[in-house]
């Protein structure tokens, strides 16, 4: 195996396992129960989140509207409990914002043709406003510790075991999986070879919304309280972790393994650089530049 | 006067270790054209690549009137005189045919002198002797026509040497002859074409030599007028190839007992491109559906399988059936395969195997999980009917040759055991031996009972193949041929005029 085809293969593996060693060595801190913890924690969710992208992003699709989902389910997710809900109808409440959201994602893009990226911003907005106006723009805190459990290390670690072993099925080993690869590979040889190409799609866009749902709860769960603003950015975060992880802007190529990866590199970069003392400012800095190597690594690998 | 000769000896190139093109020597004079043949993967397009400067190669030269040109640099190789016209189009479908020829060195630098470049385009279309409209947007041309543009582009750059990928492979018959007819002007003007194709009628037609690549050697070059088909045909495939079409039984006729009406089309209707359609094909038989390109072939079969709306009846086995989508019609028991393999056929990121695959997935499925085992061993034996290696099954699709890609769409919709399968130009792109191979399948599959509509522009492939031959024209069918009543002036004259 030449060592274009391994790093094809197993760029961002050894990428994650390289920078593991090399913190690992440079620094005390990072190799420590309570720290490789709070890598766990803090990197569920946006691998969660990422777990969901990598499906629109299979299809050549993309969904901007995630970080808003995560908003907007974590103040539905909090108001519940606020109102006395029991934990897990809280966390089926933040779980359906966002498949109502994947829904109207789906019938937008499948009925009305437009593109993604462009339905997926558009509901970026209004799914930021709706969390905005439901809770007049304030914090819903002062919750009973019903939900802090979650926030631990075990807890959040399953749910992305769960999500992503879910995933993993779904993508490699159904039908469904088949054919997400084959529409994000040519649209319409898979129209023609009987995919129900809009049926898959739906599917696509309230899985991603469901992730970010859950995904919102969790974040919730950390703050115990339902921020309106929560999840800014993380629509990008998300993206680039797929990217970093090897899938294709275009479609048709790539693994949820990958997406796993793409994830934790990101989040260890900024473990890493936190433990350092870097400066947020240099660590957005940091951030750019791994995703710009990243995606040069891929055009070159491909080339 | 041009001189215009090109000159490329020694050339070698691989790719991951595999040799496509080993010690290559190849020429082309002004005044000359030079036809380059062999099956795909034989190191055509590499070699031409080459030329044009879109890949380099491990070792050789190439020379142009004993100017040595810049390896791997297609901008300055263009500038020397050598020019390529890819297979797929380079042409900026939003812009004019005159704002295309001069894409890059328009006349006048702030303020573009469109006049002065239209002047100059129809020009170059007039030289050629066909009737281009230079402000027209290329998207609106036919793909003859924007083939014409491509050549326009090439002429109004002075160039010396026209390298031409398969310019015939999308054009019907007419076209074909315009296209020759301007080859031959080009020659005249005293450039050097290169003229790859499968269709040994238009290597003979306008060729003055033949070069013939196998397995990324030169195996063969001779003047065209030294040379045989059966000749070339051996130099190709490295064996004797009784000729491409092997031979069919006709069908029985009533006396035995006639077969039953498989597919039945009538008052089909889908746009202008397909007008009270009417036609039937029983169980055993191919029906050819012959035609210029643009008659409404391809339309009829994406209408039968409800890919376009249609209104009309299409009775399957007897009973009336209105497919909406081509699952539906995959589930009803017909499948189209289609013309153009890689925008609407293959999925070239995926392999081979679920590329088969990709229809008929339920079936390898149990509570929605799929068994691989019961998946590979479905497509070892598909693969096995249709005649692909077991090695290509693991290979990603996009790196097959024609003919193999060609076999892994037959086996798709094999897979779901058919009664009606629609063929939409069963050999284009594929080399001779894979196209023989086609139709001794199309022949096992009608015999074991399979019904099957062939939309073809190859007349000599819908004369020796089908049975029948139902002729389109201007999206309406225009005539009917039993296969003894079918010559190529009988199918001609009812493909071209009323």
């Amino acid at each position: 195996m030449t060592v274009r085809r391994f790093l094809s293969r197993y760029a961002i593996y050894v990428a994650l396992v390289v920078e593991c060693a090399v913190l690992a060595l440079a620094t005390d801190a990072f190799f420590t129960v309570g720290n490789l913890e709070n890598v766990l924690r803090q990197n569920a969710f946006p691998a969660i989140i990422a777990a969901g992208m990598t499906f629109t992003i299979l299809t050549a699709g993309i969904d901007l509207s995630v970080g808003s989902v995560v908003g907007l389910a974590g103040v539905v997710c909090a108001d519940a409990i606020a109102h006395g809900w029991g934990l897990a109808p809280a966390i089926g409440a933040g779980i359906a914002v966002g498949v109502v959201v994947g829904v109207a994602n789906g019938l937008v893009v499948t009925r009305v043709r437009i593109p993604p990226f462009i339905v997926t911003l558009a509901m970026m907005l209004v799914v930021r406003g709706v969390a905005l106006k439901y809770t007049n723009a304030r914090t819903i805190s002062d919750l009973p510790p019903l939900l802090s459990p979650l926030s631990r290390g075990l807890p959040m670690a399953t749910a992305m075991v769960i999500v992503f072993a879910l995933a993993w099925v779904a993508l490699e080993r159904t039908a469904f999986g088949r054919h997400v690869y084959a529409i994000g590979g040519n649209a319409d040889a898979a129209w023609l070879s009987g995919v129900r190409v809009n049926r898959v799609l739906m599917a696509v866009y309230v899985g991603c919304g469901a992730c970010a749902g859950l995904a919102g709860v969790l974040v919730a769960s950390r703050l115990n309280a339902g921020y309106p603003r929560a999840g800014e950015l993380y629509e990008l975060d998300a993206v680039a972790a797929v990217v970093v992880g090897g899938t294709s802007l275009f479609g048709g190529r790539g693994s949820i393994w990958g997406t796993l990866a793409g994830a934790f590199f990101i989040g260890i970069l900024n473990n890493g650089l936190n433990l350092y003392n870097v400066s947020p400012y240099d660590q957005m800095i940091a951030k750019g530049v791994v995703l710009l190597a990243a995606t040069s690594l891929d055009r070159w690998r491909t080339e | 006067m041009i001189l215009g000769s090109l000159s490329a000896s020694g050339l070698s190139k691989s790719y991951g270790g595999v040799p496509v093109l080993s010690g290559v020597d190849f020429d082309v004079r002004g005044g000359e054209v030079h036809a380059l043949v062999g099956e795909n993967g034989a190191g055509k397009s590499t070699l031409i690549k080459i030329l044009g400067g879109a890949v380099r190669p491990d070792a050789g030269r190439v020379v142009m009137d004993d100017v040595p040109l810049p390896l791997g640099d297609p901008r300055r190789i263009r500038v020397l005189g050598v020019s390529l016209v890819y297979q797929e189009f380079t042409l900026i479908p939003e812009l004019t045919v005159s704002e295309n020829i001069f894409l890059g060195r328009e006349c006048g630098r702030a303020w573009l002198r469109r006049e002065a470049m239209a002047r100059e385009a129809r020009q170059v279309f007039a030289d050629l002797d066909v009737d281009v409209p230079v402000h027209a947007r290329v998207t609106s041309l036919s793909v003859a026509h924007q083939q014409m543009v491509e050549i326009a582009r090439a002429l109004a750059s002075d160039t010396k040497a026209l390298i031409l990928d398969e310019p015939t492979a999308s054009l019907s018959g007419r076209e074909v002859e315009r296209l020759l007819a301007v080859v031959a002007r080009v020659k005249a003007r005293g450039l050097g074409v290169v003229f790859i194709s499968h269709r040994f009628e238009e290597v003979f037609a306008v060729a003055d030599r033949v070069t013939v690549l196998r397995d990324g050697r030169r195996v063969l070059q001779a003047p065209a007028a030294a040379l045989d088909r059966p000749t070339m045909i051996r130099a190709m495939v490295g064996r004797d190839v009784s000729e491409e079409l092997p031979p069919r039984a006709i069908m029985p006729a009533s006396s035995t007992a006639p077969r039953e009406v498989v597919l039945e089309v009538q008052g089909l209707t889908a746009g202008t491109r397909c007008v009270d359609v009417a036609f039937s094909v029983r169980s055993g038989e191919i029906v050819g559906l012959a035609g210029l390109v643009g008659a409404g072939r391809t339309s009829v079969g994406l209408a039968i399988v409800g890919a376009t709306p249609a209104s009309g009846t299409v009775r399957i086995a007897g009973s009336t059936v209105r497919f909406r989508s081509p699952a539906q019609a995959l589930a009803g028991g017909v499948a189209y395969l289609t013309e153009d393999r890689k925008r609407r056929g293959l999925f070239p990121l995926m392999t081979t195997s679920a590329n088969m695959t990709i229809s008929r997935l339920g079936a390898f499925a149990r509570l929605g999980i799929l068994s691989l085992a019961r998946e590979r061993e479905a497509v070892t034996s598909a693969a096995r009917d249709v005649g692909i290696r077991t090695a290509a099954l693991s290979q990603l699709a996009g790196t097959l040759s024609g003919g193999n890609q060609q076999k892994a769409l037959a086996a798709r919709y094999l897979l779901g055991r058919p009664l009606v399968l629609i063929l939409d130009e069963p050999t284009r792109g594929v080399d001779v031996g894979a196209r023989s191979e086609i139709y001794a399948l199309m022949n096992r599959l009608t015999a074991q009972g399979l019904a099957i509509l062939m939309i073809s522009s190859d007349l000599p492939e819908v004369l020796g193949i089908a049975d029948r031959i139902v002729v389109m024209r201007e999206g309406r069918v225009r005539g009917e041929l039993a296969r003894q009543a079918a010559t190529p002036d009988t199918v001609m004259a009812l493909a071209t005029h009323a």
